[in-house]
């Protein structure tokens, strides 16, 4: 029988590739607490996330991520655990125990459960429920935790794992049908992956809205007696043996996914964006995370070449225009290759560039919202300080105005007109140049 | 007629905002080590914009006097380690220049509501301590005397007994099954732990400190 030291050395090596470091919740005080205002809770969430250590690649380690168990009936082809001789499963309690020790030393900050398929991805995610529900019931932790949805899990079992949990996500693997069956041919992508995020996303926005609704109900009869004494005396009515109260919304976290990016042959970075692009608008994704294809030994993919970390880098990047800049999916394909990936380089640069030449530089004291945002170095947050600095009949004469509100002058400079004046790039440089040179060879 | 209300500052945007308002710096800079009363005097002769802005050396100055308040609690925060006892004593160490100790101490409370914390500051020697009602004392004894005090007055209790066993090793193990070597990157791991972090006293012998890139002796380079 292993020891939990050799559990945690197994599980918690099959589970590195899963990328999600994130503890942040809006789980915080401005909602109502999750389960109820008792002192037995045990354990926060913050808005922000901590990070209380960080490992030699520099990702942050904040979760207690290991598998619950590495015996698996399917057989990915990318998959750590396929060339995993001992198969080992930590049992509901030492899961909770181990967790609970290492969150009183202060060294994790939340769970990560995830898990090989065992036998069937309802008992797996059973047992992993049995976990979960331990460290909420028995060890009163209120705290972060990340539910990883099995391929094929029934809905019950969905039902009550989001009400448990912070998050949850279900790892697409690979843009399309065709990619997923070439990768892991025994996952269905139509009904393991996507009718699974489709039911997260009902369940969240159904309860969520009932929520809101009891929480306004009970405002409007709160003006005699104060919303906090309101909701505790309503949950004492309803009493405990619901184990959370109908007012607080649930899933705070979203859903969220995985892609392994390079494992799949043919896969561009235009078929990664659509998808993304689609559960954003479809399924309401919380965010996106990209692992690059590592080859492993003893894997069928072994002798395939592991993908670049920099077209995971670009592929963030790229998300983080669709998902926070709200750039359109038509724009990004301008600036893709022939073979439908994303250029070397900062995606944002390479679509100002392209739109720049379009539209012409932008000043800062006429550009609308959207326009701002297509500069580099200029993000939501300056771009809305301008904008309200412009009402307040602030104009922006000098670089320095600029650099004031938080824009990063030398990635926004060759973009903009201050003042009449605009930088001079070095293309612009030599094909002035290139030109007087032709202009006085002509004389 | 429709009454005024107060002009919003412009610079302040919605979820984030840059430097420190007038309000904040008024509060927590008495927090900094080197605090001097003449310093709230200049913070409200300077107009917000300048302050937020670090405008003017002064406002440099105060800017990073506030930094460093909230830079060393989140550290603390973050890379302070702790033990609990099966009577529901939480206990660990910091080291704080400044007096940064309540907002530890609350964060820890918020956690463990049922627990009385005790933190030894190695910086001034004092324990402080904050108990379930969230009442703080500081004490100028050591830790472990502090503690064997507190524990005594205590029941045991079974929650907190069934996690006595040692995590040291656990949290090493798991540690190490964490880091990807085909992605190791000293640069970037160097910049999220610092060398100054290594001198707090949760990491000083901390796992973390073996992979940390260190400079070579003229010896190990020839």
């Amino acid at each position: 029988m292993p020891s939990i030291l050799e559990k945690i050395r197994i599980l918690g090596s099959s589970s590195k590739f899963d990328i999600c470091a994130s503890t942040a919740s809006s789980r915080t005080d401005k909602y109502p607490k999750l389960f109820g205002d008792s002192k037995k809770w045990v354990g926060t969430t913050a808005s922000a996330g901590i990070c209380h250590s960080y490992t030699p690649d520099g990702r942050c380690m904040s979760l207690f991520k290991t598998l619950y168990t590495n015996k698996c009936i399917y057989s990915c082809k990318y998959c750590f655990s396929n060339t995993c001789k001992q198969r080992v499963s930590f049992t509901p309690e030492e899961y909770a125990r181990t967790f609970m020790k290492l969150y009183s030393m202060n060294v994790v900050e939340g769970i990560f459960i995830s898990s090989g398929v065992c036998r069937s991805a309802d008992d797996t995610t059973e047992e992993m429920l049995e976990a979960v529900r331990l460290l909420r019931f028995k060890y009163n932790f209120q705290g972060y935790i990340h539910f990883k949805c099995l391929p094929g899990v029934s809905q019950s079992l969905l039902k009550e794992a989001i009400a448990l949990s912070d998050r949850i996500s279900v790892n697409s693997e690979a843009s399309t049908k065709e990619f997923l069956a070439e990768i892991a041919e025994q996952k269905d992508f139509n009904n393991d992956i996507t009718l699974r995020q489709r039911w997260l996303k009902e369940n969240r926005i159904k309860h969520n809205e009932n929520a809101l609704k009891i929480v306004k109900d009970l405002k409007k009869d709160s003006k005699s007696v104060g919303l906090q004494e309101k909701m505790i005396k309503d949950r004492r009515e309803n009493g405990y043996k619901k184990f959370r109260w109908d007012g607080a919304p649930i899933l705070n976290s979203g859903q969220t996914t995985q892609f392994v990016v390079g494992a799949a042959e043919n896969e561009t970075d235009w078929d990664l964006l659509k998808r993304i692009d689609w559960q954003y608008k479809m399924i309401d994704l919380r965010r996106a995370y990209f692992s690059s294809f590592i080859p492993i030994q003893g894997t069928p993919l072994a002798n395939k070449q592991a993908a670049l970390l920099s077209r995971e880098h670009q592929l963030y990047q790229s998300d983080w225009l669709l998902r926070i800049y709200h750039y359109k999916l038509k724009d990004l394909k301008e600036v893709l290759t022939e073979e439908g990936n994303l250029p070397k380089g900062d995606p944002k640069v390479h679509f100002a560039r392209h739109y720049f030449k379009e539209h012409g530089l932008v000043d800062p004291n006429q550009a609308s919202y959207h326009e701002l945002l297509r500069v580099p170095g200029i993000g939501p947050i300056s771009a809305k300080r301008i904008i309200n600095l412009r009402a307040k009949k602030v104009s922006f004469k000098r670089r320095e105005d600029l650099k004031s509100v938080g824009v990063v002058l030398k990635r926004a400079e060759p973009f903009l007109v201050i003042n009449g004046r605009n930088q001079t790039t070095i293309d612009n440089f030599f094909s002035y140049k290139e030109a007087k040179i032709f202009q006085e060879g002509i004389q | 007629m429709k009454k005024k209300g107060k002009p919003k500052d412009p610079l302040e945007v919605i979820g984030c905002s840059r430097g420190y308002s007038k309000e904040e710096l008024i509060n927590n800079l008495s927090r900094h080590a080197n605090f001097t009363p003449n310093l709230i005097k200049q913070v409200k002769d300077l107009p917000e914009v300048m302050l937020r802005n670090s405008g003017t050396p002064t406002a440099k100055k105060i800017v990073r006097m506030m930094r460093d308040i909230s830079g060393e609690a989140y550290r603390a925060i973050q890379f302070t380690r702790t033990e609990i006892n099966d009577r529901g004593v939480l206990y660990g160490v910091v080291l704080l220049k400044h007096q940064v100790i309540d907002k530890v101490l609350n964060y820890f409370h918020d956690r463990w509501p049922q627990c009385v914390i005790c933190l030894y500051n190695e910086h001034t020697f004092i324990t402080s301590i904050i108990n379930e009602k969230g009442l703080i004392h500081e004490v100028k004894s050591p830790l472990k005397k502090v503690v064997d005090l507190i524990s005594s007055e205590r029941p045991s209790m079974p929650y907190f007994e069934d996690i006595q066993f040692s995590g040291e090793e656990i949290f090493e193990t798991l540690y190490n099954t964490q880091n990807i070597k085909e992605r190791n990157n000293p640069r970037y791991f160097k910049s999220m732990i610092p060398e100054y972090c290594y001198k707090l006293p949760g990491l000083k012998k901390g796992v973390e400190r073996r992979f940390t890139p260190q400079n070579k002796k003229l010896d190990e380079f020839f």
